[in-house]
């Protein structure tokens, strides 16, 4: 087992060594674009050229859907464009194919597509900021591409990220969850987003994403989604994979996964164990007084001589006890009362333990089931 | 007072009556109806098994209404964060019915006595007819300068290891300082609480307090006993001390603080303190005892019954870190949980998870020690911790190809005739192709203490654009029981395969269809079928 956890240890480390991919920009977030241009915007911004020169409307711009970038009308402004002209040659350059990739003339000229992003952004309330602050440094740019949109990290660079209201810049839907199916691709928590991506193995684990402090679960699930898995009616079949009564056993006796993350073994256990027939008070054929026909295998509970094997069982794995039995049936020979045969389950330097005083301090019930007279109670031995 | 009672009703009459404008205000709703119809076995060692039918009917509806009262309107339409008060609704209700001879059949005990299976079985009436309310709250956001927090109604506790909920009030305070405090107490929910729900019960307790004090020869020379189980069963609290478990049914009140950071960059942490407690019923002296009927339950002769008990007390502590490096994402995290009832650490764990780019590695330690209800003698029987090293990893690009394994060990204590370790190893790959299609291949191997388990899984869906969407799975896994436990261990291999189909109605409303059937040696072939309503269908991604 050792060799099969170093290789996998080397597997993970080559994999992750292997390399990364740029995620940063989503591609749900900013759809992908169709731009057969030529342009450069560091060759115009070296000719003293401003943003706002062609982004005229940027400054005003309230929403993430408005078209900011300039159309041709405004490359007018200095280029002496001339539909009659395709190849007119002018400075500045003002021929068609200067422009549009692949122009051919009486051929359609090739469209530009821009699939708005499902944001909320205003950029008339981030005026106070450079452009640079946001798009980058613009002067080593030609043509401007998604890679030229801030990214979330980049907005965590002033807003803070823990407020968990991400509908402040993503779309909401009706009741205030954030909308992550879009015509184009659905969203879903990326490798480069908060530490929460959603793998192939997310489903079975998440317990520490969804115990951090700052986690965004609820940006885009309702509580409801939660409980009714973990304290659901319906076996999640992602999870309890088919045929899984007849093995969970493996699983149960090992607490692995942990099943009172969802199930109490004293309820829902106990109620099916007692109902199949396997339990000690519904319509049961085991009999721990018949050799053939007991559920425990011999030497299960002896007394003086034996193997005793409950006991051993019972100290790793009380929890498997419990999903069967209740406590009466551990009393029938635990208890220290008059009758019962008052086998001690404490182990050595129980009494006086730190232990047995925070348990007969915080909850003397407990020790009353077995113990009854006063001199028995308490964890002083003078007593 | 009955003026004083008078003026109020008054006032509040016409409060009602005073006409006033409507408000529409937005609300979600989320309903699932689950239909499931399948058999399970009562398992006998004479003779062929015989099957129990399990018909269930369980109707989930989860809702929230926003801004009620209409305060965050102005700035929502202003398109500016939300600040001020806001007021907020969010439940979750079901309604759960199990209506087969599962639940509602009949048992043969020997004599032979026909009993209804619920009498015998108590814990069975978690799903013979419940209507439950998981939670349902007020919260009022951004008071004072949005520096408090309100909630009051049924409010979930979650401390990352366990799920309960408490009927009260929370409030939750920003400090000057980037710290939260927090607050809460109420009446924790059991099973017996009003639209209680069984599994918020802390464990270990089903049988808690539930014996019968039986009289001697003479007055006074009886002594405490197990509740006899070939006694008649009414079904009646009055004349059966069979269901007669106070204890169970008492109040627990529950108090919670917690401090937390807030807006902390890169580091949150947080520490909270819960306590449950509850009244000592069924205190029991020597007068009592000369009573009929004896409804008693603790002995008390010389005042050794506490006048209450705790029945959980826990100090839980819990701290993320984001550290970056490069293009490397260091996510270190610890938890740990400490049981002032039992005096130890209870719960704990600590890890790191290294994110580079599509690639996570998450190294983990997890330490626990099983602990119960503090009415619960299993505390007295549990005596040994675990301790699990864990490495998970994921791939996860948005591309086609995704994958995950893990791989975990465990010691034990060395035990003769145990298995002192178990561990495993699991992994699988997915891919898509072209978007419409998804295939998945896991592999799993397990062993130690517990078992032995290998097995694999092929899973392929289908997504087109048609409202129709398809998704089959096949497993074969092979199980050697360890014999440790039961004499009944085996040895078998078991497939399955499950067919499911989801038909998307309308927007919001989809109809999901699944089907399963099982194969083993021993139990042949077995089948299952499930069908829900959904009427806030959302496909997946």
């Amino acid at each position: 087992m050792k060799t099969a956890l170093a290789i996998l240890v080397l597997l993970v480390a080559g994999a992750v060594v292997a390399g990364e991919r740029d995620t940063a920009w989503s591609p749900v977030v900013y759809p992908e674009q169709r731009l057969p241009l030529v342009f450069s915007h560091a060759k115009h911004l070296a000719r003293g050229a401003t943003c706002t020169n062609c982004h005229t409307d940027a400054q005003r711009s309230r929403s993430a859907v408005d078209n900011l970038i300039p159309t041709e009308a405004a490359c007018r402004a200095c280029h002496p464009i001339d539909r009659n002209q395709p190849d007119k040659q002018a400075t500045p350059i003002a021929a068609c194919a200067a422009c549009h990739l692949g122009f051919a003339k009486d051929q359609p000229v090739q469209r530009v597509y821009l699939t708005p992003s499902p944001l909320k952004f205003d950029h008339s309330a981030h005026g106070k900021q450079t452009c640079e602050s946001c798009h980058g440094d613009m002067t080593k740019v030609d043509l401007a591409t998604t890679r030229q949109l801030p990214t979330m990290s980049s907005c965590f660079g002033c807003h803070r990220q823990d407020t968990g209201d991400c509908t402040v810049c993503h779309l909401a839907k009706i009741g205030g969850l954030m909308e992550t199916s879009f015509p184009h691709a659905s969203l879903v928590p990326s490798s480069s987003s908060l530490g929460d991506m959603h793998g192939p193995g997310f489903d079975k684990d998440h317990k520490q994403q969804a115990r951090r402090l700052d986690a965004t679960c609820n940006a885009c699930h309702d509580r409801s989604e939660c409980v009714e898995c973990h304290q659901g009616v319906v076996k999640p079949a992602d999870f309890h994979q088919a045929n899984y009564l007849l093995v969970h056993a493996v699983e149960a006796k090992r607490g692995k996964p942990d099943c009172s993350a969802c199930h109490r073994a004293q309820t829902f256990c106990v109620a099916c164990h007692e109902r199949s027939g396997l339990g000690t008070r519904g319509d049961t054929q085991f009999n721990s007084r018949d050799p053939s026909q007991q559920f425990h295998p011999p030497g299960w509970a002896t007394q003086g001589m034996g193997p005793n094997l409950h006991a051993a069982v019972a100290k790793r794995s009380i929890g498997s006890c419990a999903s069967c039995h209740r406590e009466e049936d551990c009393l029938a020979c635990h208890s220290a009362e008059a009758g019962a045969l008052k086998v001690s389950p404490h182990p050595p330097g129980w009494r006086g333990s730190m232990r047995c005083r925070a348990l007969d301090r915080g909850n003397r019930r407990m020790c009353l089931r077995c113990h009854v007279t006063d001199d028995e109670l308490g964890c002083d031995w003078q007593k | 007072m009955l003026r004083s009672a008078c003026v109020v009703a008054a006032m509040l009459l016409a409060s009602i009556g005073t006409p006033r404008r409507a408000h529409a205000y937005e609300f979600w709703l989320r309903a699932r109806t689950y239909g499931q119809a399948y058999q399970l076995r009562e398992y006998r060692l004479v003779g062929p098994d015989l099957f129990l039918g399990r018909h269930r009917i369980s109707q989930m509806l989860a809702l929230r209404i926003y801004d009620i009262g209409d305060l965050a309107a102005a700035r929502k339409l202003a398109r500016m964060p939300d600040h001020g008060p806001r007021i907020t609704w969010q439940s979750y209700l079901r309604i759960d019915h199990d209506f087969g001879t599962f639940t509602s059949g009949r048992i043969t005990l020997p004599g032979p006595i026909r009993r209804d299976a619920l009498d015998v079985i108590p814990e069975l009436s978690e799903s013979v007819a419940e209507l439950d309310l998981m939670y349902g709250y007020l919260q009022v956001d951004g008071l004072f300068d949005d520096q408090l927090q309100v909630q009051v109604g049924r409010m979930l506790i979650d401390d990352g290891w366990a799920t309960g909920a408490f009927d009260g009030g929370a409030a939750k305070v920003q400090l000057p300082v980037p710290i939260a405090v927090s607050a809460s107490a109420g009446l924790r929910v059991r099973a017996a609480s009003p639209l209680g729900v069984g599994s918020y019960e802390l464990d270990g307790t089903s049988g808690a307090g539930c014996r019968e004090y039986v009289e001697g020869p003479t007055p006074g020379t009886g002594s405490w006993q197990l509740i006899d189980r070939n006694r008649a069963i009414h079904n009646s609290r009055l004349s059966s001390d069979y269901e007669y478990c106070p204890q169970r049914e008492v109040r627990q009140p529950t108090i919670g603080f917690s401090l937390a950071t807030l807006h902390t960059h890169g580091v949150s942490a947080e520490v909270g303190y819960r306590r449950t407690w509850s009244e000592t019923v069924g205190v029991i002296g020597p007068v009592d005892r000369l009573d009929y009927p004896d409804v008693g339950l603790y002995p008390n002769e010389v005042g050794q019954a506490p006048a209450t008990g705790v029945n959980e007390e826990r100090l839980d502590a819990r701290v993320h870190t984001d550290v970056h490096v490069g293009s490397v994402t260091l996510l270190p995290y610890a938890d740990a949980r400490y049981s002032l009832l039992h005096g130890l650490i209870d719960r704990a764990d600590a890890g790191v998870r290294v994110q580079k780019g599509d690639h996570s590695i998450e190294p983990a330690v997890e330490y626990f020690f099983p602990t119960f209800d503090g009415d619960s003698i299993f505390n007295a029987f549990s005596l040994e911790a675990t301790t699990d090293v864990r490495v998970a990893y994921q791939y996860a690009p948005s591309g086609p190809l995704r994958a995950h394994a893990s791989g975990w060990l465990r010691t034990y204590d060395d035990t003769p005739g145990l298995p002192r370790v178990a561990g495993g190893l699991d992994g699988g790959i997915e891919h898509t192709f072209g978007g419409a299609w998804r295939a998945r291949v896991d592999g799993l191997w397990d062993d130690g203490w517990g078992g032995r388990r290998v097995g694999a899984a092929g899973d392929a869906a289908w997504k087109g654009h048609a409202p129709v969407w398809c998704r089959g799975r096949v497993i074969v896994l092979g199980v050697n029981e360890d014999d440790a436990t039961s004499a009944l261990s085996r040895k078998f291999v078991t497939s399955s395969a499950v067919v499911s189909a989801t038909f998307k109605i309308a927007e919001t409303i989809g109809v999901h269809a699944i089907a399963e059937t099982d194969y083993d040696a021993i139990h042949d072939l077995q089948m299952r079928v499930i069908g829900v309503i959904d009427l806030a269908f959302a496909p997946e991604p």
